[in-house]
């Protein structure tokens, strides 16, 4: 952990355990929204737990290590993606910023005898297929909008928790939803919902 | 600024429905809002997409062994 001697090691994890494991449970609930899977949300915690640790000098308030720890691991997440290979390839941006799902169910009409097109468009779909939509999702659209949905966050506070500026946020859950629309419309072609 | 048009007001969707509009922008949408039915439509399909969403988010119970295994990583680092 550092180079202090054995015994304030100890005591310093001690007191990081007594803080930060009664929040495991939250920790892991977002993992999974985060992540997907089970496994990737279990090494997801336990890094953002070492990682806490590690950090643990640096947390001034003690009453706000819910927070802290919510933001080691929602960055912990954007890290791993500007580590990876997948970069944001969701097509063309204007093309998805003019993306309407309402407008094409309207214009497809599906459900020429339905009172409610727009809510049994929505009814045809399964959690599975809504989830799988979700992971599609790159990080940096996905973090804000699962961090937004949880916790019902601000926009100012969606930008400090993920160190970007305010319109950064603002037009990243913007495409988060949209492209999460033409998810939903390219599984409901996929699926003959609507015509191809 | 003069009245928002549809493709104004529908560009400001998202950010109403998250409680980040205020003042001025906030009012000429309320204002477009009141006028414009099918914006109010479009306007509830995306709070409606919102909640499918949030609702369908994967979710499992947390394994027993979680904290055994955190405690454990914790003391070897």
């Amino acid at each position: 952990m550092s180079s202090s001697p054995p015994e304030v090691q100890k005591d310093a994890r001690q007191r990081f355990e007594a803080l930060a494991l009664p929040h495991l449970g939250y920790l892991y609930r977002l993992a999974v929204k985060l992540k997907g899977r089970a496994q990737d949300a279990e090494d997801l915690v336990q890094e953002t737990y070492i990682r806490a640790l590690r950090a643990f000098a640096t947390l001034r308030d003690p009453a706000r290590i819910r927070p802290w720890l919510c933001q080691i691991l929602s960055r912990l997440v954007l890290d791993q993606h500007r580590a990876g290979p997948r970069e944001v390839a969701v097509g063309d941006m204007a093309e998805i910023d003019r993306f309407s799902l309402y407008d094409l169910i309207e214009q497809e009409d599906p459900f020429p005898y339905s009172d409610s097109l727009h809510r049994d468009f929505l009814a045809q779909f399964g959690d599975d297929e809504v989830r799988r939509a979700l992971l599609t999702l790159p990080e940096v659209y996905r973090v804000p909008l699962v961090l937004l949905y949880v916790e019902d966050l601000s926009y100012r506070e969606l930008a400090y928790l993920l160190g970007c500026p305010v319109g950064t946020i603002m037009s990243r859950l913007y495409r988060a939803r949209k492209t999460l629309e033409r998810e939903l419309w390219a599984c409901a072609k996929q699926r003959g919902i609507v015509r191809d | 600024m003069g009245p928002l048009t549809c493709e104004q007001a529908v560009q400001q969707f998202f950010s109403y429905l998250d409680r980040a509009l205020a003042d001025e922008p906030l009012q000429d949408l309320e204002a477009h809002l009141d006028a414009c039915l099918d914006c109010c439509d479009k306007l509830g399909f995306s709070r409606q997409l919102d909640t499918f969403f949030k609702e369908r988010l994967p979710n499992s119970p947390m394994p027993t062994a979680l904290e055994t295994r955190i405690r454990d990583a914790l003391r070897r680092d």
